[in-house]
């Protein structure tokens, strides 16, 4: 690579990253508390590559002899930086979706192990979905007694008689990690959402004959994509 | 599209051009890249749309993107410390802190890993550094297998994703450890140095230290990234076509598990901060196997891989990995039968 193909990379990276983690899209790829690292890095990178293509051109640089000599070696593979740089640029790879859940492990909430407190009686409570499937797990899912609970996912494919499952990932780190906790969603009238729409359901847990983890449905509300599509 | 010109616009300026030093090349890149990428910008967009409707091809890119975006934070503290010590440090001077016998150097530096916070992207760079201002290859390569397992970042996400089983953690460290030194000491006895592709470029010498700094840190980006790519894009390709259902239909909790778990590890490419939480997750195998996930995942997969024969070789990252995959899933074993 010449100097300003070099300057010209390491910048573009570097704004890649900055315009990730300014317009919160970094979400889709990573976990949310990795934005501000994001920033700083792309920063960084913005930074090393504007006197790069400030040094290329001439500016503030005395003899130019640190750099007059090593153009063009091993660092050729530097080019293929830019794959995920166009990629991003001209598409949004969208977050992880249905393909992957029963091909990536599912969650396994009994090692985890948890135990609950009873939900408070009466007040409708928001919970995700792993929540859901380890008070499940926990004493056959005791602790939720009667009260409502509400869950956002997306409409995940399944061969199921009754009903739909909706499914969220957890990750740990990055979309490579993730793994989906899963519930079938009982009791709604009318046909199934499509897949990988997302929902909002509200209902009360409802014991299953199979394990999958139930929730038997009153309201279901087609939602847009959550800005953090992780739980 | 909107940050594309920005390159665009110094490029352009003809004036300082006219005015550079004799020392600046005529050719520049800057303008021809630029316009490539917005033809291709122009062209490529309806393809891409279109693939990214088929659900393999979109969770393939979405891994990919994801992979490449969680390491070049990493990527980044790592060159940051390799172009410091090849900017700031004396030369010889690390060399000098470690001890003179090769033997002894080489656990010394693995237990210098435990300094570096962050998962393996990073120590790729700083242990190419290590061996161009003279430390013993065998103890920059302890340093390298090291540092992305015992860090305290990754041993404290460990000791949250397996909770109430502190035996996790110190199995992990001291599996992680051993392998370390078990490669440092083999390179020392069978190890060839020609093995190692020498590296060409030699910032180090002259002109001021923050040019050496930025020039450095440049190149070593640029490497190391390129390579990271590679590797990115592999880990996805075999995510998105081996389902890892395919995994739980071999599980077990012989020798044979300690293997499939290893190879798991090497396929999927995890983040050293993360895989913990995979392996929590992976109930179906032995505390053992699960070891052995972790002591393999650090140390050896497609992304280090890329990253490694980028930086050292393609013969040299060949033989190491081969040799480092059977060293730690012998050291996950042993540690694992005594301790879990």
């Amino acid at each position: 690579m010449t100097e300003d193909a070099r300057a010209t990379t390491v910048l573009l990276v570097g704004a890649m990253m900055v315009r990730l983690a300014l317009s919160g899209a970094y979400a889709k790829y990573v976990r949310t508390g990795m934005g501000d690292v994001l920033l700083v890095a792309g920063i960084l990178l913005v930074g090393l590559g504007l006197v790069g293509v400030a040094r290329a051109l001439g500016f503030g640089r005395g003899t130019g002899g640190a750099h007059g000599h090593d153009h063009d070696h091993g660092d050729r593979a530097g080019w293929l930086l830019l794959g995920p740089v166009l990629a991003l640029l001209l598409v949004t790879p969208p977050a992880l979706g249905s393909f992957g859940v029963g091909r990536s492990a599912a969650v396994d909430v009994s090692s985890s192990g948890r135990t609950f407190d009873p939900l408070p009686a009466g007040r409708t409570t928001p919970m995700t979905l792993l929540e859901f499937d380890e008070r499940t797990a926990d004493h056959g899912g005791a602790s939720f007694g009667t009260t409502p609970v509400r869950l956002t996912g997306f409409v995940t494919p399944a061969n199921d008689r009754t009903g739909f499952r909706i499914a969220r990932y957890q990750i740990a780190c990055c979309a490579a990690d993730a793994v989906a906790a899963i519930v079938r969603v009982t009791g709604t009238t009318g046909r199934s959402p499509i897949r990988d729409q997302w929902v909002t359901v509200t209902g009360t847990f409802q014991r299953s004959a199979d394990g999958v983890p139930e929730l038997r449905a009153t309201s279901l509300t087609e939602v847009p994509a959550p800005r953090d599509p992780y739980e | 599209m909107r940050p594309v010109p920005t390159p665009a616009s110094p490029s352009e300026a003809p004036p300082a051009a006219d005015a550079a030093p004799p020392g600046r090349r005529a050719r520049g890149a800057g303008l021809p890249l630029v316009t490539a990428l917005i033809v291709a910008a122009v062209v490529l967009r309806p393809v891409l749309t279109g693939l990214l409707g088929h659900p393999a091809v979109a969770n393939w890119a979405t891994v990919f993107v994801a992979i490449t975006v969680q390491a070049l934070p990493f990527l980044v503290l790592g060159v940051a410390v390799s172009a410091t010590i090849a900017a700031f440090v004396p030369p010889g001077l690390i060399a000098r802190l470690l001890p003179k016998r090769p033997a002894l150097a080489v656990p010394a530096a693995a237990v210098a890993g435990a300094a570096l916070p962050g998962c393996e992207c990073g120590s790729v760079p700083v242990a190419a550094r290590l061996v161009s201002i003279g430390v013993t290859p065998a103890a920059a390569f302890a340093f390298l297998l090291s540092a992305p397992a015992i860090n305290p970042v990754v041993l404290v996400s460990t000791a949250v994703a397996f909770p109430g089983r502190p035996a996790m953690v110190v199995a992990r460290f001291l599996a992680s450890l051993a392998a370390s030194v078990v490669m440092g000491l083999l390179w020392i006895a069978l190890g060839r140095d020609d093995l190692i592709t020498p590296r060409r470029t030699r910032h180090g010498e002259d002109g001021p230290r923050l040019s050496v700094f930025l020039a450095t840190a440049q190149h070593d980006f640029l490497q190391a990234g390129g390579f990271l790519v590679i590797g990115a894009g592999t880990a996805a390709t075999l995510q998105t076509l081996v389902p890892r259902s395919v995994v739980d239909s071999v599980a077990g909790t012989g020798p044979l598990s300690l293997l499939v778990l290893g190879v798991l590890a090497v396929v999927v490419a995890l983040c050293s901060e993360a895989d913990a939480f995979v392996a929590a997750g992976l109930k179906q195998f032995s505390l053992t196997a699960r070891l052995a996930f972790l002591v393999v995942g650090p140390m050896v997969d497609v992304k280090l891989f890329a990253l490694q024969a980028g930086t050292f070789g393609t013969r040299f990252a060949w033989r190491f990995s081969l040799a480092t995959f059977v060293v730690a899933v012998t050291c996950a074993g042993l540690v694992g039968w005594w301790l879990l």
